[in-house]
């Protein structure tokens, strides 16, 4: 079931369905916003604080109860989902073993799911992609329409030069200002980095940040084909050789790598989930969407 | 000279060598964790193998074909030939080229001068065993001519029907008809009423100008005063000469001659100065193939076909080339 669910997204353009089959899978609660519940029509006063907008004020029953109620919980939670698809280059490395499958689209597969997921929740998302030294913005907003509009943006990325440097990075962070939940998906082989910066200052903000770090079991078996060489897709110079000589090697610099970055991300209360793309994607998603220290 | 392009033939390495190298440079893969790896030197695959295999051999035939457009091939395929003269005996011609065995050569007609000649500037278009026989009437070379092939004459003397036209102006007509009976050779001599204009020589035997309209190519003239010209004129040996607008002019007071040396020796310089050479057929006799033969480079027929090669193959190129650039 594992390797079927990850080869589906190698063998399948349409990312709705990759993504219905995916969450099938899952069952209901698991998001972790700050909404309470699950009912639709459920809504709740609660006594007025100043500070409140007025027009939030329920007049009927100001005019019953003689005290102002302000109506609370009406499916428009100030949370705003963000998505933030990191499709620079590298991120175009295949699965050695599963074929057609890259991080890219197991990235995009992971994103569709959190995207649909706060659709049905009734929350606003929005996307950036980042690729080729920019940022593309898909502003936040609810409903069904939006989540064809952000599957469009996730399957027309391709994965392309480096990631934006921090000034156009930091020009379209700009949504920072209302609390938010930032879904981040990237290979976190450049850190620190431009996004790296964005997303701890996003949490020094008191958002939400969650990082999915996409592998593949070849970067963690150190097993690739010895008789090729190799290029580095965001450095145009240079030739590299693997061999069972450089086989520790390898392997020691890679740990290093990812050891100083989960420090960092601990050191920054930043969730991170280092996740293989072989593996399920129903399985990555809910470890990713686990609330920190529940369930 | 032309053989010398064969040694730009190495040219055709060039695009080898640049299509091999464009498959080396891609032979690497990508690999996003390339970054922990330590860098190494590109190593050198030995692997033959071409990037763009059709656009390679289109490219390779375009330089070949050039280099043997400038240097202008000759295969050797004409077999059996039998070279006959303008103007031969058809029957004795078949008949000399049955003796020889050729009677189902290919026949070549050309102008006797020029067969001898011809054998020479083509002589290796020929296959090595192919048979030659030059047949008619040839005129015999200022020099022997040497071949690398062997090549047979047979030569069947024509008999020259020259006639030169003289006209006699004197009272003393019979002495000088008497004169032109010494000319010894195939020629006749026409003796014209009137000067017309096949008239080359006019004998000028009376006192007065001739007419103003009257020309020929030599005048015999016996009285000086009929051509002021002759006033000024250079002698030898008795005999002034000049060139007036009506022709040649000699004179001399003598004339015409007394006996049959002088009248000879004076149709002796009138033929070499005047009438040229005979022609003299050369002997019948087999060339035996020599190593100095110095046959001149030929024109190949293929140019015309690897032009248009070269054309087809250089639109075809470009194409390719367009196709693999998008």
């Amino acid at each position: 079931m594992a390797l079927a669910s990850s080869s589906l997204i190698a063998h399948t353009t349409k990312l709705d369905l990759v993504i219905r089959h995916v969450l099938a899978g899952l069952g209901h609660g698991i998001h972790a916003g700050r909404e309470r519940g699950a009912g639709v029509e459920f809504s709740e006063y609660r006594a007025y604080a100043p500070g409140d907008e007025w027009r939030r004020v329920d007049w009927k029953l100001a005019a019953r109860a003689d005290r102002y109620f302000v109506r609370e919980a009406e499916r428009d939670s100030h949370v705003a989902v963000w998505l933030i698809l990191d499709a620079s280059a590298s991120m175009a490395e295949p699965s050695r073993s599963v074929e057609g499958l890259d991080k890219l689209s197991y990235a995009r597969t992971q994103l569709g799911c959190v995207a649909a997921i706060a659709q049905r929740q009734g929350d606003a998302f929005g996307l950036v992609v980042l690729s080729d030294g920019k940022a593309a913005f898909t502003p936040a907003a609810r409903g069904p329409r939006q989540l064809q509009r952000v599957l469009a943006q996730l399957s027309k990325a391709e994965a392309r030069g480096a990631l934006p440097d921090a000034t156009t990075l930091k020009a379209s962070l700009h949504f920072s200002i209302s609390p938010s939940a930032v879904y981040a998906t990237s290979d976190l082989l450049d850190w620190p980095s431009p996004l790296s910066q964005a997303l701890t200052r996003l949490r020094q903000m008191r958002h939400d940040v969650r990082v999915l770090g996409l592998q593949t079991q070849a970067e963690i078996d150190a097993s690739f084909p010895e008789t090729q060489a190799y290029r580095d897709p965001e450095q145009e110079e240079g030739v590299f050789r693997f061999g069972s000589d450089l086989k520790d090697g390898y392997r020691r610099n890679r740990e290093a790598h990812f050891a100083d970055v989960t420090a960092q991300s601990r050191k920054n209360d930043m969730p991170l989930l280092l996740a293989a793309i072989e593996q399920a994607p129903g399985d990555v998603l809910r470890r990713w969407l686990r609330r920190p220290g529940g369930r | 000279m032309n053989l010398l392009w064969w040694f730009a033939l190495p040219v055709v390495l060039l695009p080898i060598w640049w299509h091999r190298r464009k498959r080396i440079e891609n032979k690497a893969a990508l690999m996003a964790t390339a970054r922990f790896l330590p860098r190494t030197e590109p190593r050198q695959t030995r692997v033959w193998r071409w990037s763009d295999p059709l656009l390679l051999l289109v490219r390779c035939l375009l330089l070949a074909c050039l280099i043997a457009w400038l240097a202008n091939p000759v295969f050797p395929q004409r077999g059996d030939t039998v070279i006959v003269a303008q103007g031969t005996d058809a029957a004795w011609a078949e008949q000399q080229a049955a003796q020889a065995g050729l009677a189902q050569a290919e026949r070549v007609t050309l102008p006797g001068a020029q067969a001898l000649g011809y054998v020479h500037a083509h002589e290796r278009e020929w296959t090595a065993d192919a048979r030659l026989l030059v047949l008619g009437d040839l005129p015999m070379p200022a020099a022997k001519p040497v071949f690398g092939r062997q090549v047979e004459v047979r030569t069947q003397p024509k008999a020259a029907q020259v006639a030169h036209h003289v006209h006699i102006a004197s009272a003393r007509a019979a002495e000088w008809r008497r004169m032109f009976t010494a000319l010894s050779g195939p020629e006749k001599i026409v003796i014209d009423d009137a000067p017309g204009k096949a008239t080359s020589l006019i004998v000028w035997d009376r006192a007065g100008a001739p007419p103003a309209s009257m020309k020929a190519s030599l005048w015999l003239v016996t009285d000086a005063a009929a051509f002021p010209e002759l006033a000024k004129a250079r002698s030898l040996d008795g005999l002034r000469y000049a060139d007036t607008p009506r022709g040649r002019v000699w004179r001399n007071a003598a004339w015409p001659p007394r006996d049959a040396d002088s009248a000879r020796r004076l149709l002796d310089d009138w033929q070499q100065l005047h009438v040229g050479p005979r022609p003299y057929t050369l002997q019948s006799q087999v060339f035996a193939p020599s190593k100095d033969a110095n046959a001149p480079a030929p024109n190949g027929g293929l140019r015309d076909i690897l032009l248009i090669a070269l054309a087809a193959l250089f639109v075809l190129e470009r194409s390719l080339a367009h196709v693999g650039r998008r």
